[in-house]
């Protein structure tokens, strides 16, 4: 499983295999990771340097790194391609929220505009790193949430969309 | 309660049905044979009819006495007070008919004005009012607030000082008539007006100024005819003057630092003078040495604005070390409650200098660690490192101008790595889980466990 995780203004890609072993932007990485607390806290050794990592809050994820506050994202594979596909509603009515805090760098799509399945909606920077939110249905914008350059909370309601028929 | 001796329930969580049911709390005192009530530095510590209570009980109320409390706890009376004993005050008013009294107050005191509560201090129900329109909101606000937070609506106007020092002088004062001066704390930085971080001495405060700050202290404390441990709250401008503010009739959160710098143990010292006994000492043996510093953990979210969270506390490690004291609630498994004051912990740091104080408390607070909920943790680790904490240089509007940081923590990449590596595991435990499953689960729940089995039976 692949990952994409954003902290302290890095973006770094995680691979973990089925086995456990584990690769960090490519490179298979050689660490000891240990839980040390069961699901709280873990003491890693990593190319010689040891760390501890301790889990303060999932939600939001913030971790204590060596006593050092870090906020964390995470998004796998799985999760991204099902929040591509939206809250959606009986009623064909689907949210876009915010997947983490950050700024709304522009919104490409106006109330009332018709867009088609993937159509860019709005971009949001997060932990330095711009992710562009797509429409994951054919539909119509029935609201914004926000003009761009205003800073969102994490599941902010970005757009609203009306589902149409395909 | 894990450090009693004996245990006794005195009600449900809501405070009124338990802190501060006075009867309750005697009863239960009468029960358990007491001969003194200490009101800790909570709900009880200032409350004139519950130190009245105490000794028509037949007990001792280790503080100040009821009438003391009651002169000082009325703000425009202590102001009254300490204007007679020659100290400043701040040009203000007796307490406000309505908003109309007010509005002609502020024109002629000029704005800004802080508005504040008559029947409390601490912070609560205060506003500063920048501007006319802002006055009538701030009114109905305050008015509300300070009868929630101490069952009298009255008002009164001071003038606002820009940019001050929050500077407060212990002090104590035995049955016989001695008084004395301990030395000062800054407690500027502070967020709603409630302080976070708390040192001696103040970085701003000179030789001079101290004494002039402590002499006043001690003048208030005679006309007053006070008893016990006390704080003389002043507001010092950049120019060092200063004006007072009131006086806190009561052991206050903060005391450590005074303790570590002066070797004095303040507490031993309050039931000592309640029974009695004169002052072991006299203002010339006081020699403060070095410097403490001490920062409040509480259970709010600092990077939301201080939110208060509550939640349970899922690990915990306290710091240890040479000259580092912690005074702490804290146990793995605890549910942090909603209804009471945020404080978990205070680190308390000192040093021969306020450097080495510095320095210690960096190094402690970044030993510490708190899982479960979130905490102002993050925040004293940012201020013990910030250039103009480090350098002195801060007045009561600090937190607003540093917090939260500009900047992305600093990690090595080795660190980085560790960490997503550990957002992931985590992630993956997680969803392994139900999905439903609370914050704390299983390891909450066995700490929780853990700790119910040091409970004495």
């Amino acid at each position: 499983m692949r990952y994409e995780v954003a902290l302290a203004g890095r973006a770094l890609r995680v691979d973990l295999s089925s086995d456990g072993r584990f690769a960090v932007d490519g490179q298979a990485v050689a660490a000891d990771a240990r839980e040390v607390v069961r699901g709280r806290q873990w003491s890693v050794v990593l190319d010689g340097r040891s760390h501890e990592v301790t889990l303060v809050t999932y939600e939001p994820l913030r971790l204590d790194v060596d006593g050092v506050d870090v906020e964390v994202s995470v998004v796998d594979e799985r999760s991204q391609s099902a929040r591509r596909d939206g809250i959606r509603s009986a009623s064909g009515r689907v949210e876009i929220r915010a997947p983490m805090p950050g700024l709304l760098k522009s919104v490409h799509v106006a109330e009332g505009d018709t867009v088609e399945r993937d159509a860019p909606l709005v971009t949001l920077e997060a932990m330095k790193m711009e992710n562009e939110l797509r429409s994951p249905v054919r539909g119509r914008v029935t609201k914004l949430g926000y003009a761009s350059g205003t800073k969102v909370e994490g599941g902010a309601v970005l757009a609203v969309l009306v589902q149409t028929s395909e | 309660m894990r450090a009693a001796d004996e245990a006794y329930p005195v009600g449900a969580a809501p405070p009124a049905e338990s802190y501060l049911n006075a009867a309750r709390i005697l009863a239960v005192a009468t029960r358990a044979k007491c001969d003194a009530v200490h009101p800790g530095y909570g709900f009880l510590s200032e409350n004139a009819a519950f130190a009245q209570a105490v000794v028509d009980a037949g007990l001792v109320f280790v503080g100040p006495p009821a009438a003391v409390q009651r002169a000082l706890g009325e703000k425009t009376t202590a102001r009254r007070i300490a204007r007679e004993a020659g100290v400043p005050v701040a040009e203000g008013t007796e307490p406000l008919a309505d908003l109309a009294d007010a509005r002609v107050a502020a024109r002629r005191i000029g704005y800004p004005v802080l508005l504040k509560p008559a029947g409390g201090g601490g912070g609560k129900g205060m506003r500063l009012v920048a501007r006319e329109e802002d006055l009538a909101p701030a009114w109905r606000m305050s008015t509300g607030e300070a009868t929630a937070a101490f069952g009298a609506p009255a008002l009164y106007l001071e003038r606002a000082i820009e940019r001050p020092r929050h500077v407060e002088m212990q002090i104590l004062a035995d049955q016989r008539g001695s008084v004395v001066w301990l030395g000062e704390r800054d407690c500027s930085i502070q967020r709603r007006h409630q302080k976070l971080i708390e040192e001696t001495p103040g970085p701003a405060v000179d030789a001079t100024l101290r004494r002039r700050l402590g002499e006043a202290a001690v003048r208030v404390a005679r006309a007053a005819a006070y008893r016990s441990a006390g704080t003389v709250e002043f507001l010092v401008d950049a120019s060092a003057g200063f004006v007072f503010l009131e006086v806190n009739t009561r052991l206050q959160v903060e005391h450590p630092v005074t303790e570590m710098v002066t070797g004095l143990d303040l507490v031993a010292l309050q039931l000592r003078i309640a029974d009695g006994e004169a002052l072991p000492f006299a203002q010339a043996d006081v020699a403060p040495r070095g410097a403490a510093i001490e920062c409040r953990i509480t259970a709010e979210d600092a990077r939301a604005g201080f939110v208060p969270t509550g939640g349970v506390v899922a690990l915990v490690r306290e710091p240890a070390g040479p000259g580092v004291r912690v005074d702490s609630a804290l146990v793995a498994g605890v549910s942090v409650p909603t209804e009471y004051d945020p404080l978990l912990a205070k680190v308390i740091a000192h040093g021969p200098d306020r450097a080495t104080a510095i320095v210690r408390l960096r190094r402690a607070l970044r030993e510490m660690r708190v899982a479960g909920l979130p905490t102002a943790l993050p925040f004293h680790r940012h201020v013990l490192a910030e250039p103009d904490f480090v350098a002195g240089r801060y007045d009561t509007g600090y937190v607003a101008a540093h917090w939260p940081p500009r900047d992305e923590p600093e990690l090595a990449d080795t660190a980085a790595a560790s960490a997503a590596l550990v957002a992931v595991l985590a992630r993956r435990e997680r969803s392994a889980r139900a999905p439903q499953a609370p914050d704390d689960g299983a390891w909450a729940r066995a700490a929780r466990e853990d700790a119910l089995r040091e409970l004495p039976t």
